[in-house]
């Protein structure tokens, strides 16, 4: 890749769509709207690549077709779908991945320091002094702490060995401030027990670094998402044209299918069928008032809905993992419902406990969270849906029992019996 | 050590006659203004909230007229503290409640607490602030006697902004909270989890071992009776050693792992931590349910709990 030192400061806006040499990229091309049928093309493609065409030549004209691509993507999804929305997070995954692999190739040729300057406009990044002894910011670390981490590095790749030119990869070499890795721990990109601190300091390999870094563009990618769709909707007009067309061509490409864990002998989960759900938590989902607000969404909804959607008739586990494979159906699924009532809510539960988000999947068992992955599925307890008497008492404004109610105990019978007969009737 | 409620009469006596303005902490004595207040009055809970204390005088006003039941302040600093609107940063809070650790050496009911339940609550409290200053290197570092346990509040301003999550993630760091991929390394998680694996184990008693899931109870007393051999074990990082123990199969033995593990989490109230718009007893206040003066702890070790004893219960223990 010759003449990358040349262009090092334009190209840094391919490291980084954020930078100011990317905005100033933006601020002098005609509006997305009008841009040629090559740069739309790659606004789509974008999410499929998958090695070589990540990479951009150092010529202007490529750098801006990156820039120019990398904008209309973001806005195309913006306005076709919302924050967190599957499509949001293909194109986050698909950026990350990108960012991931030009950092690996312009280590491979050498080009560091390129990599470097863009690191260190957004993370507190130091060497490691290696020496006689290894040091960070005055603080030692221990020879056999510093090949342990190597060790651990190539062990969650998979490999037992790797030749000397791969090696350097995984010694550790950097440290950040954890501190600056807050936007990445705030979603769950990286936790703070993986890390190997040292005086506010965690040290890192360089592949440790492709990987924060790209985590961290595709974090501000998803707020970049955000604050158009915010726009959008402060607009009051839906975008047409090339934006949507982009959008929608891109959420075509999102893979649609939740992968539920075979092997249910009583195979009554799935998709959730709110038509079926009893009266109290029909109510429940309309919102309520003041005082009933944490008991029906902590309590009542958030354990019907999760064991509704996940656990077979209802059958109890202590792990939602032991049901599932794929945590999307926690996000996507279970979670927006519980957020949509939350909001509901007058004043919205949100609103003044904002942490009681991470209150929801706490009763779902992940602990506290508002980023759950299966991982931390079991780190608290999984609230069982409290029975009929039980809201009576707690809710009785809640309670209208209907024919059906006066035959059950406990809501999930009542879903999981008005289901098959729905399904019986066809 | 005497603990009981107060009465309204002395809770007026102490507000009147020994409050000092100069007992509240200069973190929360500089940013007075920008913090909420709310006031427990008649010990049904602290519903008088959204508070606004121009000056530590006006606070102090406010003590002496109404003398409440409970006094707090936000850990969050606010634009707009009497709207609880315009949040601008919050400390970061470790409450650890000696009437809540999920396993304690006393014997004293669930809800009591006794000298010694409050000085493992000590313990905990120190073992926490180590970690915060030494792995995550955090300075401004401060301790406060709560009445039934202890506060670490941190006003260091590079982890006053963080979120919910964030806060929630240094949570499981300092309570050794997750089973980490490593157990061996000298410093790092690695080491905060064996040490709090090694205080959490060695507190635990048989009955307490029948909780894992798959645990005979002659494991549980084997595991009980060699508590040293098995707390060297941990110590040196070398788990794999603990299935010499007869019985305890690779399944029990991350039942057992995991176990305590929850246990871990469990020193703290996580819930006090990620929440951004608490409010923690005001230090120089008068915990009512216990007469006892929460305050300011400047040296954690050679804190007495007879430095909290307010001078109304001194006078009527003698």
């Amino acid at each position: 890749m010759l003449g990358l030192d040349l262009i090092a400061p334009e190209y840094l806006a391919v490291l980084d769509p954020f930078a100011d040499e990317a905005k100033r990229i933006v601020e002098t091309s005609p509006p997305l709207e009008s841009l040629p049928p090559e740069i739309i093309e790659r606004a789509v493609q974008r999410v499929k690549w998958t090695t070589k065409e990540m990479l951009v030549e150092p010529n202007l004209n490529s750098i801006r077709a990156e820039v120019l691509s990398f904008y209309l993507m973001c806005q195309g999804v913006a306005s076709v779908s919302f924050p967190g929305s599957p499509e949001v997070r293909l194109i986050s995954e698909a950026t990350r991945k990108t960012l991931r692999y030009r950092m690996y190739d312009l280590f491979k040729k050498g080009q560091i320091d390129l990599c470097l300057s863009a690191v260190k406009r957004s993370l507190n990044l130091v060497d490691l002094e290696i020496g006689e002894t290894i040091k960070v910011a005055g603080f030692t670390i221990p020879r056999e702490d510093f090949y342990r981490l190597r060790d651990l590095r190539l062990a969650e790749d998979g490999l037992e060995t790797v030749d000397d030119r791969i090696l350097p990869q995984y010694l550790p070499r950097y440290a950040v401030r954890w501190t600056d890795l807050a936007p990445l721990l705030k979603h769950r990109l990286k936790e703070l027990t993986k890390l190997y601190l040292v005086g506010g300091w965690a040290v890192i390999t360089p592949r440790d670094l492709w990987d924060l870094y790209a985590s961290f563009i595709s974090v501000k990618l998803e707020e970049y998402v955000q604050s158009v769709y915010e726009r959008i909707l402060e607009s009051g007009t839906q975008p047409a044209g090339v934006l949507a067309q982009v959008g929608e061509r891109i959420s075509s490409l999102v893979p649609r299918e939740v992968v539920i864990r075979g092997g249910f002998t009583r195979g009554q989960a799935g998709r959730l069928r709110p038509e079926f759900f009893p009266p109290c938590m029909k109510l429940a989902l309309n919102g309520v008032g003041a005082g009933l607000r944490n008991y029906a969404i902590m309590m009542m909804l958030t354990p019907f809905l999760s064991y509704a959607r996940v656990a077979p008739s209802g059958k109890v586990a202590t792990r939602m993992a032991d049901f599932i494979d794929d945590i999307s159906i926690v996000r996507d699924e279970i979670a927006p419902l519980l957020f949509e009532a939350a909001e509901r809510c007058n004043p919205p539960l949100f609103k003044d406990q904002p942490q009681e988000k991470a209150g929801i999947f706490y009763h779902m068992g992940f602990g506290m969270t508002t980023e759950p992955t299966l991982a931390d599925s079991g780190r608290s307890k999984w609230y069982r849906t409290p029975n009929c008497s039980k809201i009576q008492m707690s809710a009785p404004s809640l309670c209208r029992p209907d024919e059906l109610c006066r035959q059950i105990k406990n809501p999930l019978t009542y879903y999981f019996r008005k289901k098959y007969e729905g399904s019986r009737a066809g | 050590m005497m603990m009981r409620e107060a009465t309204p009469e002395e809770r007026r006596r102490f507000y009147q006659e020994e409050w000092n303005k100069r007992d509240v902490p200069d973190f929360i004595l500089h940013t007075i203004s920008v913090r909420e207040f709310g006031f427990d009055l008649d010990g049904r809970g602290p519903n008088n909230r959204y508070n606004q204390f121009l000056t530590v005088e006006q606070l102090g006003d406010f003590l002496r007229s109404r003398a409440p039941y409970s006094a707090y302040a936000s850990v969050a600093l606010y634009e707009r503290p009497s709207a609880r609107e315009g949040w601008l940063k919050a400390e970061l809070a470790l409450d650890i409640d000696a009437k809540d650790l999920p396993v304690k050496s006393c014997s004293c009911p669930q809800g009591s607490v006794c000298e010694r339940c409050l000085d493992e609550a000590r313990q905990v409290a120190k073992q926490f602030a180590e970690v915060l200053a030494g792995d995550l290197g955090l300075r401004n570092i401060n301790f406060v006697y709560s009445g039934r346990g202890f506060h670490v509040r941190i006003n260091d301003e590079s982890v006053m902004a963080l979120g919910g999550n964030e806060r929630a993630q240094v949570v499981d760091y300092v309570t050794g909270g997750v089973i980490p991929s490593d157990f061996t390394m000298a410093l790092g998680y690695s080491k905060v989890f064996r040490e709090r694996l090694e205080r959490t184990f060695s507190l635990l008693k048989v009955d307490d071992l029948l909780r894992v899931r798959g645990m005979k109870r002659s494991l549980a007393q084997r595991l009980i009776q060699e508590k040293e051999r098995a707390l060297a074990m941990i110590r040196k990082g070398r788990l794999h050693e603990l299935s010499g123990f007869e019985g305890l199969g690779p399944k029990t033995f991350r039942n057992l792992l995991e176990f305590l593990t929850k246990l871990n989490s469990g020193f703290t109230d996580g819930k006090v931590t990620i929440d951004t718009k608490r409010i923690l007893r005001l230090p120089s206040s008068l915990h009512s349910g216990v007469s006892m003066k929460c305050m300011v702890v400047r040296d954690l070790d050679r804190f007495s709990l007879e430095e909290a004893v307010p001078k109304f219960l001194r006078e009527a223990a003698e």
